[in-house]
């Protein structure tokens, strides 16, 4: 961010804070946190926020992968799906003996895989984004159900598995999951900001035609794009697999509409050329906590859809505030620029 | 799924020993109410037929056989999801098939549809029954969560045309029967042999005295509400038990397990939880395990109940991962489905609107029987 | 002109080679299956696509602009609802027409309101909406069963025949045809598509970007009311899920019709065609008998199929010599000339 103010009024401080992506939806959380500990006390308890985490992993991997392919300006609709795919492959192996390590590496490479198909339908075929990866969601969901007859695959749970899964804790307080899910959070983090894949990842999703004429590889980049898609959601997969302990036919049916939400609550946008880490684990967590959150309330579930829309449309307005800030903070900070420095440049827009 | 090949070897030789029956005493399965205790699944089933000392003669037999003449019957099946229940309802369906093909020269054309969860899961079914009544089937088994009255003008004209219409598996008795527009309906009474057994299990066990909590199917469905009627008039018989909370864990295990971590946290104090399927109870079992708190061990810990009757629940049962499993009966289910669509299609006789077949109660105590029950179908002995 | 002379380039006129794929398909499937082209089956795949085919043709409109509806899944659900609700109480069908409408109307300018007014992204807006709507049904259905009335004027609505033509699919046509003239021959429609092809340069132009992103959300919105009408009285009952899916249905629907969902590339006929090829596509593979577990392969594959079918017909056009492409740039400009 190239904002940071040099003002030391607190008013102009709490303008900077507030001006950052994704502040209207941490004030949002902070909020909500607020309400939900006057309801009830068990929601502020650790153990909850263990559960809040472990449930959150699949859907923060997902919004992970699908902010990447967000940022190129793309879709995938089909990682609900592959993570269902993903999550028979390492169980069915495992059933047929395969050492554990090796099924979950297979587990994954399906993902990565079935973003490979979409890759190619898209850069290849000339398909649309959302095409292609409609098919795939079509695909491997009836490759799932083919295969397994619609019966869950079962009985290839092992102790190891259990770790993987997040139902055995390592030293009371983290799971496996929890690890990987920030490592991976992490490394998508440095690779979006500091390699060259990650600035050709916004110059293809700000805009394709200039970045074409630029040299740079589109296709290839778009490529990549589904890749880490297909692979969180393998990855994600086979993490479900540990968590469920069956791979039912229908395992992650919906999933890409939450992903996709999170992803977009988190500041990415269909328009490419936006989105961060960061703000995909904020989405991840605000999908996870509504739920989490009006189960300990007691509100019936009959309520629960209608709640979660009216909460969500809160949080995009509340966000809203961002960019009134951000737009009174320029103008502030072009004005004090200004009057300080008249050779100072103007303040630029630069892609976050 | 896994046998191990003596109880594998053993189901084979039941089933022979039934075919030799089946000769020799001819029609035990079709005519007669169940005498053979479960273990013997083929043998049951009970078409309701004329009754008297004459059935299972080789004249009665042969008699049949001649009303029959061959006849061929395209049948379409349609369950509302593909899952381990109609899995296991589809091969009880063939074993029977094969029986009354074998015996009665009766020939089957069988087509599966089911949706497949993507996107118009119940138009889907809508469609698949307007399209098997454009191709002239002769029965369609169909169990839907698409609503009633749609359903009814749906069956109607497939009725009008020709296409005979059995629901399975379907909470007709949330509405008039009178309003229903199919030949049969076979299930069970979703309020009393299955929710209500449910709530009195708990209040059984725990003595009249205790708080539930309750992870539910998806909010509105008809099987949720038909359950729910049933437990709640135990709970109301109950004064003691209390339901502290309930969540929507959409049939799903994982779903489940999430709600019920959920709930767990703020009623840590709970002994009991009643999940409306096997599926959302074991995530509960597993819920529990995660909390630290222990299961029912026949005198203390979290009681845990579902309902369906799967394979899958009653190894669980048997590892003491769920206490009890209120099943709803596969097996018979499919066997009486496809006895009265032969009643009343090729014998032309008056089938009961609603036929509702026995649903159990298992635990650790009975498991190995109604497990076995349902092996005895697994491998019918013709696939249609 | 060199169109006639090249028959092959016919293809380069949008739409052409997807329905080239839907004649092809409906050829197959009339061989396949002595059934498909049964009177009842015509009637039975006409009448039940209605519902999808309107929410694509309205939200054409929303995806020409650039934004996207997710809501109209609920919103047709709500609507039917609603309109039953009031052919229930006895009033009269016009009534119960005008509760559907308003409800879509109601729903549609939130949407807008909040997307076009308040500034937020729009799929998070109607998939709030859409979460909104089918809770609103869930908690109504659950409190009062509608099970049907007996208002023979209300059941016409969809039931009933104009030449032998259901009465429904005669005001779906209708409507088709009111929405593709909004958006071929009206300075709004026009307007629709600059601001769907590059936002800034028509707000520099002088369209009120604003007020049209307003727009499209309510014309989706009282579209997806239609829609909510129609089924009603075709249903005669609404139940708690109505609707669920059906969006990405649409959306699927306008894409394989070649609307672009970057924005700026459609028409309502083209879209109407790619939800009916979907619609028929379910159908015919039910009627030949694929097995249920490979549909949802067989399905995506044809989708696939059609869609490839027509960019590759187009890209290899472009990528031959001129006269497509001239005539592709031409229209673009004429388009790009009308906006301003």
């Amino acid at each position: 961010m190239p904002t940071s103010s040099t003002h030391s009024s607190a008013g102009l401080r709490i303008q900077s804070i507030l001006s950052k992506p994704g502040s209207g939806i941490v004030v949002m959380l902070v909020l909500f946190v607020i309400v939900m500990a006057v309801v009830s006390p068990a929601f502020v308890t650790f153990g909850n926020w263990q559960n809040i985490a472990n449930q959150g992993v699949f859907v923060l991997l997902l919004a992970l992968g699908m902010t990447v392919v967000l940022i190129a300006r793309g879709i995938d609709l089909s990682v609900g799906s592959v993570m269902g795919l993903s999550a028979g492959v390492s169980a069915y192996l495992i059933t047929q003996g395969l050492i554990f390590p090796l099924a979950l590496l297979a587990g994954i490479a399906c993902g990565i895989f079935c973003g490979l198909l979409n890759a190619l339908m898209i850069t290849k075929l000339g398909l649309p984004d959302f095409v292609a990866t409609l098919a795939m969601l079509g695909v491997a969901r009836g490759v799932l159900f083919l295969w397994t007859a619609g019966t869950p695959f079962t009985r290839y749970m092992t102790p190891a598995y259990s770790l993987v899964g997040g139902q055995t804790q390592i030293a009371g307080f983290v799971s496996i999951p929890i690890i990987i899910s920030i490592a991976a959070c992490i490394a998508l983090s440095l690779l979006l900001r500091r390699s060259v894949l990650g600035r050709y990842l916004y110059a293809v999703g700000g805009n394709p035609d200039a970045a074409r004429l630029s040299g740079i590889p589109v296709n290839r980049i778009k490529t990549y794009a589904y890749l880490i898609s297909g692979g969180c959601a393998g990855l994600a997969g086979v993490i479900l697999a540990g968590r469920a302990t069956n791979v039912a036919p229908t395992m992650g049916t919906g999933y890409e509409i939450l992903a996709i939400t999170a992803a977009i609550i988190g500041g990415a946008a269909l328009t490419g050329g936006q989105g961060r880490m960061i703000g995909a684990v904020l989405g991840a967590l605000t999908i996870t906590l509504i739920t989490n959150a009006m189960n300990i309330a007691g509100i019936s579930s009959e309520w629960q859809q209608l709640v979660t829309g009216v909460i969500l449309l809160i949080a995009v307005l509340l966000d809203r505030l961002t960019t009134y800030f951000k737009h009174r903070q320029r103008s502030t900070e072009i004005a004090a620029a200004v009057s300080v420095d008249p050779t100072a440049k103007p303040v630029q827009h630069v892609m976050s | 799924m896994e046998t191990d090949p003596a109880e594998k070897a053993s189901l084979v030789s039941s089933r022979r020993r039934f075919l030799g029956t089946g000769a020799l005493v001819g029609t035990v399965g079709l005519l007669s109410a169940c005498t053979t205790p479960p273990g013997g699944a083929t043998s049951n089933g009970g078409g309701g037929a004329s009754g008297g000392g004459a059935e299972g003669s080789d004249d009665y037999t042969a008699a049949i056989k001649k009303l029959v003449a061959g006849r061929e019957l395209q049948v379409g099946f349609t369950p509302p999801v593909l899952s381990e229940y109609y899995t296991q309802m589809e091969n009880a369906a063939f074993t029977r098939m094969a029986q009354l093909e074998d015996l009665y020269g009766v020939k089957w054309k069988w087509e599966k549809s089911s949706p497949t969860g993507n996107f118009n899961a119940v138009e889907q079914q809508i469609s698949t029954v307007q399209s098997w009544t454009s191709r002239e089937f002769d029965i369609v088994f169909i169990c839907t969560g698409a609503n009633f009255a749609t359903m009814q003008g749906v069956y109607k004209k497939a009725m009008d045309s020709g296409t005979k219409i059995f629901q399975f598996n379907q909470p007709v008795e949330l509405y008039p029967i009178d309003d229903v527009n199919t030949v049969s309906n076979i299930g069970y009474d979703n309020r009393w042999q299955s929710g209500y057994v449910a709530g009195k299990f708990i209040a059984d066990t725990l003595k009249g005295q205790g708080k539930i909590i309750q992870i539910m199917g998806p909010a509105g469905s008809d099987w949720t509400k038909a359950r729910l009627v049933g437990f709640n008039q135990a709970m109301s018989e109950n004064p003691g038990l209390e339901v502290v909370g309930s969540a929507d864990g959409g049939y799903l295990r994982d779903k489940g397990l999430s709600a019920a971590q959920d709930l767990l946290t703020r009623n840590a104090d709970v002994n009991a939880i009643y999940g409306e399927n096997e599926d959302m109870a074991l995530g509960a079992s597993q819920a529990v395990d995660a909390a630290g708190l222990k299961q029912w061990d026949g005198n203390q810990g979290v009681v845990i109940i579902g309902a369906d009757g799967l394979l899958s629940g009653m190894d669980a049962i048997r590892n003491g991962k769920l206490t009890a499993s209120v099943d709803v009966n596969s097996v018979d289910n499919a066997i009486k489905m496809i006895d009265t669509a032969f009643q009343s299609i090729v014998l032309k006789n008056y089938v009961p609107k609603v036929s509702n077949i026995t649903t159990h109660l298992v635990t650790k105590d009975n498991v190995d029987a109604y497990a076995s029950y349902i092996n005895g179908v697994m491998s019918p002995a013709k696939k249609y | 002109m060199s169109t006639l002379r090249h028959p092959s380039r016919l293809l380069a006129i949008d739409g052409v080679a997807v329905s080239i794929v839907f004649l092809v398909m409906l050829g197959y499937f009339s061989v396949a299956s002595p059934a498909f082209l049964t009177g009842d089956n015509i009637y039975n795949t006409f009448v039940e696509s209605i519902s999808t085919v309107l929410l694509a043709a309205g939200l054409t409109f929303v995806l020409i602009s650039g934004g996207i509806d997710l809501s109209i899944g609920s919103t047709i659900g709500l609507s039917a609802a609603a309109t039953l609700f009031v052919a229930m109480t006895g009033a009269s069908t016009l009534m119960a027409v005008l509760a559907g409408l308003v409800t879509g109307l109601v729903i549609g300018t939130i949407n807008g309101a909040f997307v076009a007014g308040a500034g937020v992204s729009d799929f998070i807006v109607t998939l709030a909406t859409l979460s909104i709507g089918a809770g609103l049904l869930k908690v109504f259905t659950g409190r009062t069963q509608l099970t049907g009335t007996d208002n023979a004027s209300f059941l016409a609505l969809a039931e009933g025949r104009i030449l032998g033509i259901p009465t429904g699919v005669f005001i779906a046509a209708v409507v088709l045809v009111v929405l593709e003239v909004i958006l071929v021959k009206t300075p709004f429609g026009r307007a629709v598509y600059a601001t769907g092809v590059n936002a800034n340069a028509a707000f520099l132009a002088g369209v009120s970007v604003r007020r049209i992103r307003f727009s499209v959300f309510v014309i989706s919105g009282v579209v997806a009311g239609i829609g909510g009408v129609l089924l009603a009285s075709h249903l005669n009952s609404v139940q708690p899920g109505l609707g669920g899916g059906y969006e990405l249905t649409a959306i699927a629907g306008c894409v394989v019709g070649g609307v672009s969902l970057a924005g700026g590339r459609g028409s309502i006929w083209r879209a109407a065609l790619g939800a009916f090829f979907l619609s028929v596509l379910s159908r015919g593979l039910q009627l030949i008998g694929v097995d249920p577990l490979w549909f949802s392969i067989v399905t995506g594959a044809a989708i696939v199929a059609a869609v490839a079918f027509d960019r590759g017909a187009q890209r290899w056009l472009q990528s031959s010599p001129r006269p497509a492409r001239a005539l592709k740039t031409a229209a673009d400009a004429s388009t790009a000339q009308n906006a301003h």
